[in-house]
């Protein structure tokens, strides 16, 4: 039962970071690794907002803000330009793996490399329901996940801007030609992508505190959930983080927990090598020719 | 003086990473994070092999690069069907699997402890022990490799590599087997990275697997990628550049804390700088056609 409410609460972070990154990855047509900087610069802004004013609703409110106009800015001065230059997927791939390594280098030289964590309340055992332990901070990570989840669903299929995003990502030629602003559309995926990702971070860091490159990794589990999920609707997304989840929590419970990182990947390896597409089938890579 | 020729042993064994992977990244155009890893395999072969069975250092050579050429070949053959930034991921993942396998297989590795007490390289019974005739070792093998790519990339080979790099599709409509390029490619450049794991093994007498990491293979790409992708001149050049910069920001009295993040800073605005090049350049060149 435990081993079930772990891979439960895991299956709501991947899907919250694989969501913000195909948000943001359907917008801009290739892989960035922003959302891992903002995974891990949004709980040290908090930590220090809390500590100088002790008021979480606040310091999460403006920690959203700074996230979102950090990830704002850095569309507007480096992945415009470079998309307008036509650069090519792994150009940008690595342009933005230097923006990581600035930012995660000032972050271990501002706060420091060790282990922080903004914890104010006592740890305790947390409520025993149907024979688990379960914390306060995962129930919070439970319902936050699913309602933000469910709200950034509706706000896709919903509003006029969330379909101007959708059309933006299949065609933005086409979508200009109808007087869709490009722009627009894409900084609002990048808003959107880097809010929810700055709220997975908090709660990440909530539960199991930081360090400047946690985002990295997490990231990576949640690219590794939408490869294996595939392009299409957010169920498959959820369905791969639930395979992702459950293989990496089984090979801890038979093997060791050191092995949960290796077992992501080989699933990972397994799926581009023999379901490229993933479980939903659509296409979401130029295949091999 | 002792330092120096340090520094200059490890220029050299940057040299021989960066350019072996830049016959991948540079001639193939396929952009691997896997370097460090091959990199790993080719320390370790010789660590476990001299230390447990008391092989001479140089046999190993050839048994580590035909380990490494092994794997790389396995490991190829998987990441050959994926294209562009999905090539960056797979590769990513591999590394990874490698490093998990160094740090966890406890048994035969040893883990995090690392391995001591690798002899030094011995030519014909004279043990080399210091580090003058070390670096001469060094610098004939980053020569013979070096030339070695220089007439691969020069051979018909070469420009077939640099063919598929511009257009892979008119490379295969011209007859030409373009996976088996790749994967023939990607396992000479995982066999020269495992000669510098042995000269490195060799060399500092002692092997973790902090060494071998996801930064280490960014940073080898790196140096790759500032020294232009195809130019192996440059490429040693960067390798300079980049190994002694750590010096120069002491030099200029930064503190050695400090100084290890601002020389990640340094490379990461490197790194977008000279894909934003890359990018005008070619902006440049479509105007002109």
């Amino acid at each position: 039962m435990q081993l079930l409410l772990n891979i439960l609460i895991l299956i709501c972070l991947y899907s919250l970071i694989g969501f913000s990154f195909k948000i943001i990855y359907s917008a801009l047509s290739s892989f960035v690794l922003d959302i891992a900087i903002i995974l891990s610069i949004a709980p040290y802004i908090t930590y220090t907002l809390v500590q100088t004013y002790p008021n979480f609703i606040f310091a999460i409110l403006v920690t959203l803000i700074c996230c979102i106009s950090l990830s704002i800015f850095f569309y507007f001065i480096l992945y415009n330009p470079l998309k307008k230059l036509k650069l090519e997927n792994w150009q940008i791939l690595l342009s933005s793996l230097g923006v990581y390594i600035i930012l995660q280098n000032l972050i271990s030289i501002i706060w420091g490399d060790s282990t922080l964590s903004f914890r104010t309340w006592e740890v305790k055992t947390g409520h025993l329901i149907l024979g688990t332990y379960i914390t306060d901070v995962q129930i919070i990570t439970f319902i936050s996940c699913v309602i933000l989840l469910f709200f950034s669903w509706l706000f896709i299929e919903k509003t006029k801007i969330g379909q101007q995003i959708k059309v933006v990502s299949s065609n933005p030629k086409l979508s200009s030609y109808y007087g869709i602003s490009v722009n627009k559309a894409t900084m609002c995926s990048f808003a959107l992508g880097s809010g929810l990702a700055a709220c997975a971070g908090i709660l990440i860091a909530a539960d199991t505190d930081m360090t400047p490159t946690m985002g990295f990794n997490w990231l990576l589990y949640g690219v590794v959930a939408m490869i294996i999920g595939g392009m299409g609707k957010i169920r498959y997304l959820v369905l791969g983080a639930l395979l992702l989840a459950t293989a990496q929590h089984l090979s801890a419970y038979y093997l060791d927990s050191k092995w949960m990182n290796a077992t992501a990947y080989i699933i990972l390896i397994i799926f581009l090598f023999f379901k490229p597409y993933g479980f939903s089938g659509q296409k979401l890579k130029k295949q091999e020719l | 003086m002792d330092y120096i020729l340090h520094l200059a042993i490890l220029i050299c064994i940057y040299t021989i990473l960066a350019q072996s992977l830049s016959l991948v990244a540079g001639y193939s155009g396929q952009i691997s994070l896997a370097q460090a890893g091959f990199y790993g395999i080719g320390a370790y072969t010789t660590a476990l092999l001299s230390v447990n069975y008391g092989f001479p250092a140089l046999a190993t050579m050839p048994l580590a690069m035909l380990l490494s050429g092994l794997i790389a070949y396995i490991v190829s053959k998987v990441a050959v069907k994926t294209v562009d930034d999905y090539y960056i991921i797979i590769t990513l993942g591999i590394q990874v699997v490698i490093f998990s396998i160094l740090n966890n297989w406890q048994e035969v590795t040893r883990g995090p402890l690392g391995i001591s007490g690798i002899p030094s390289f011995d030519l014909f019974g004279f043990e080399i022990d210091s580090k003058i005739v070390f670096l001469i070792v060094a610098v004939f093998f980053s020569g013979l490799i070096w030339f070695v790519l220089h007439q691969i990339a020069s051979s018909p080979f070469g420009r077939v590599l640099r063919a598929l790099s511009e257009d892979e599709v008119y490379t295969k409509s011209l007859g030409k087997n373009v996976g088996q390029y790749k994967i023939v490619s990607f396992t000479i450049s995982g066999m020269f990275a495992s000669i510098a794991g042995v000269l490195y093994a060799n060399y500092i007498n002692y092997i973790d697997p902090s060494s071998f990491t996801v930064d280490e293979s960014i940073f080898i790409l790196s140096i790759v990628i500032i020294g232009g992708m195809r130019n192996l001149k440059g490429i040693f050049f960067a390798a300079i550049f980049l190994v002694l910069l750590p010096e120069a920001l002491r030099f200029v009295g930064m503190s050695s804390s400090i100084s290890a993040n601002m020389r990640q800073i340094i490379y990461g605005i490197a790194l977008i700088l000279v894909i934003y090049q890359m990018g005008v350049r070619k902006k440049n060149l479509t105007n002109r056609i």
